[in-house]
């Protein structure tokens, strides 16, 4: 077949089996290595499903996502493209690239009892860096972690139809919608952990209605997700329970704070008052509880975000660097971080892709399958991910 | 004919001259884009192929357009189709309007792919191009009407069609049927992957035109002596 010719031309031959990290890791490798067959071997697939396994030898290799994790961690992380892709192949395949192995190296042996280390995903647009976060969230997910995952923190800086001055806070304005659908989909993501986790302070929402001390974490998703009006208020409640309970001792979890486009919590939002006066950032509810989040006054957890030009506003679209897009306001508060760069395809990742594409009957142009159509797609898209996936999209 | 006129250009000549006359001197060649023709090594040219180097060194040829290119994926038909699809000259968005038509067929017919049985798998058709293709060729008439005046009426006669004719009724058809007869709200990219789709398995609503010109020319058999060509 196609895959076992190229798999005797190819230079990379699969290393011998060493046992990793803990036994468990360590039988399943030798289990897969038993599986890994000359027929059945194909260069750019890994049978290693479980991000905690992976290693710097499965780079370049995409791994399938359980359908069974598929829609209770990935509620509303991914990018649209790649929901389409999803639907299309009928499975969920991730490419293991070095800045999510990069990441998940660091958030396995970090210290949970400091404060929380903020790692930045940076790189120029269509480079992988949603997809690098969306694979560290899946890590989270199989160990455990409670994830707070915003997939994009431009969408609550634009486009907002209702803007509701806050109860709770004179000068600031809540977003119901958004507020509503990020706990609903909250509450898809941690089903596990909203029977445990109990509040530790009582919260009044109106003069009839109040969440006592001591009740679960689901009643009061539940009645964010039930009364929209107040749903902005839940969320900074829900935000600050979790903040208070992440490094915890007893019934202690790890808590994933993953922000997509974070630069979008700082610099200017296209929102105006009644009066037609811009609304800045700090005075939206949603971002004030946010960026509490992000600070590492706290412990017991990580924070992981990316920056994004696409969804952002007002800044040019040739900036990609932290500096560029965070301004000097995002800068200082996210300062110290760990950056993390997400760079294009290398020549061995490009092939992966384009391996898989052929496997999955995506390329079907007859040109698209011989060398001088590769050339030409290596040319068009510059090993730029994105660029290669809309190319292929019709060739 | 001279190929250039800069030793005839003057202060108040503009700026931004055509390059490419639509009507070019019969001595002019056609460009030649594809990068094959000149790969073969010279041994191995045939006599005519030899000829028209010889030709191409010492005539002056035609300018190409912008929307012939030497990339192996440039398809003719297609240029066409994306031609006859542009209104007010914006091109960029009648070639996005169908690379997203390509994609989508592509979509649905690979996930059908993935999800049929094995033994089906091998009948469904996933290639967008071989779909166009095979979509257009289902539509084109075979034979066409045309009005003849003869004692003061006008007849429909039968005539037959060039090829260029029948490609361009089909590719007509198929615009005008996705602009006028579907739901408003759809767009344009939706009606017309399913309008491709239903052609390819010779259904829809372009194909029965088709069959009902055929009927009509079969109608009108008996005027087919009125035409004199």
């Amino acid at each position: 077949s196609f895959e076992n010719r190229l798999a005797f031309r190819w230079f990379w031959l699969p290393e011998p089996v060493r046992p990793l990290h803990g036994s468990g890791c360590g039988q399943q490798q030798e289990a897969v290595g038993m599986e890994m067959r000359p027929e059945t071997f194909s260069i750019f697939r890994t049978q290693e499903n479980d991000p905690d396994c992976q290693s710097e030898q499965h780079q370049g290799q995409y791994y399938t996502v359980p359908p069974s994790h598929f829609h209770t961690v990935f509620p509303h992380g991914l990018p649209p493209r790649y929901q389409q892709q999803v639907k299309t192949f009928n499975e969920g395949c991730v490419m293991v690239r070095q800045p999510a192995l990069e990441l998940i190296s660091h958030l396995k042996r970090a210290d949970y009892s400091k404060p929380t280390l903020r790692y930045l995903l940076y790189g120029v647009k269509g480079s992988g860096k949603t997809m690098s976060l969306c694979h560290t969230v899946h890590y989270c997910s199989t160990q455990g972690w409670l994830v707070l995952h915003i997939p994009d923190a431009h969408l609550w800086v634009k486009n907002c139809k209702e803007l509701l001055p806050s109860s709770y806070h004179a000068s600031r304005f809540d977003q119901p919608i958004q507020a509503s659908n990020w706990l609903r989909n909250f509450r898809t993501t941690n089903e596990n952990f909203l029977s445990k986790i109990k509040l530790r302070q009582r919260y009044v929402w109106t003069k009839r209605e109040s969440t006592e001390e001591g009740q679960p974490l689901g009643e009061l998703v539940d009645m964010g997700v039930s009364r929209v009006k107040s749903s902005s208020d839940v969320v900074g409640a829900v935000l600050k329970e979790l903040r208070l309970q992440a490094g915890g001792t007893e019934g202690g979890f790890r808590l994933a704070v993953a922000v997509d486009g974070v630069n979008g919590l700082w610099g200017r939002t296209t929102l105006k008052k009644e009066d037609k006066s811009p609304v800045a950032p700090e005075e939206l509810t949603l971002v004030h509880n946010l960026r509490k989040m992000i600070n590492n006054d706290w412990c017991g957890g990580a924070v992981i975000a990316t920056l994004s030009q696409t969804g952002s506003l007002y800044a040019p679209s040739s900036a990609y660097l932290p500096q560029e897009l965070l301004g000097e306001e995002g800068f200082d508060s996210m300062d110290p971080f760990i950056p993390v760069p997400v760079s294009l395809y290398s020549e061995k990742e490009f092939e992966s892709c384009y391996l898989y594409y052929l496997d999955r009957h995506w390329l079907q142009h007859p040109h698209s399958q011989t060398e001088e159509g590769k050339k030409e797609l290596i040319f068009l898209s510059n090993r730029n991910p994105s660029v290669l996936e809309r190319l292929c999209a019709f060739l | 004919m001279a190929a250039s006129l800069t030793g005839l250009l003057k202060p108040w000549t503009p700026r931004v001259l055509l390059v490419r006359w639509s009507r070019y001197n019969p001595y002019y060649l056609e460009p030649g884009p594809r990068k094959e023709v000149y790969h073969i090594p010279e041994t191995e040219l045939t006599p005519e192929q030899k000829e028209e180097r010889e030709l191409k060194s010492v005539r002056p040829i035609k300018a190409a357009t912008n929307s012939v290119t030497s990339s192996v994926f440039n398809d003719p038909v297609l240029s066409k189709f994306v031609n006859m699809m542009m209104k007010d000259g914006d091109k960029i968005i009648a070639k996005g309007i169908i690379t997203q038509t390509l994609e989508n067929m592509k979509r649905k017919q690979v996930e059908k792919y993935h999800k049929a049985p094995e033994g089906k798998k091998a009948e469904i058709e996933c290639n967008p191009y071989a779909i166009f293709h095979q979509a257009l060729e289902n539509c084109k008439p075979v034979i066409g009407l045309t009005s003849i005046q003869k004692g003061g009426k006008f007849y429909q006669v039968p005539i037959p069609l060039t090829d260029n004719r029948r490609r361009f009724l089909a590719m007509k058809w198929m615009i005008t049927e996705c602009r006028d007869n579907k739901h408003r709200r759809t767009l344009m990219y939706e009606k017309l992957s399913q309008e491709l789709l239903a052609a390819f398995s010779k259904e829809g609503n372009v194909v029965k035109r088709k069959h009902e010109l055929h009927k009509m020319a079969e109608s009108n058999r008996a005027y087919a002596h009125y035409r004199w060509w």
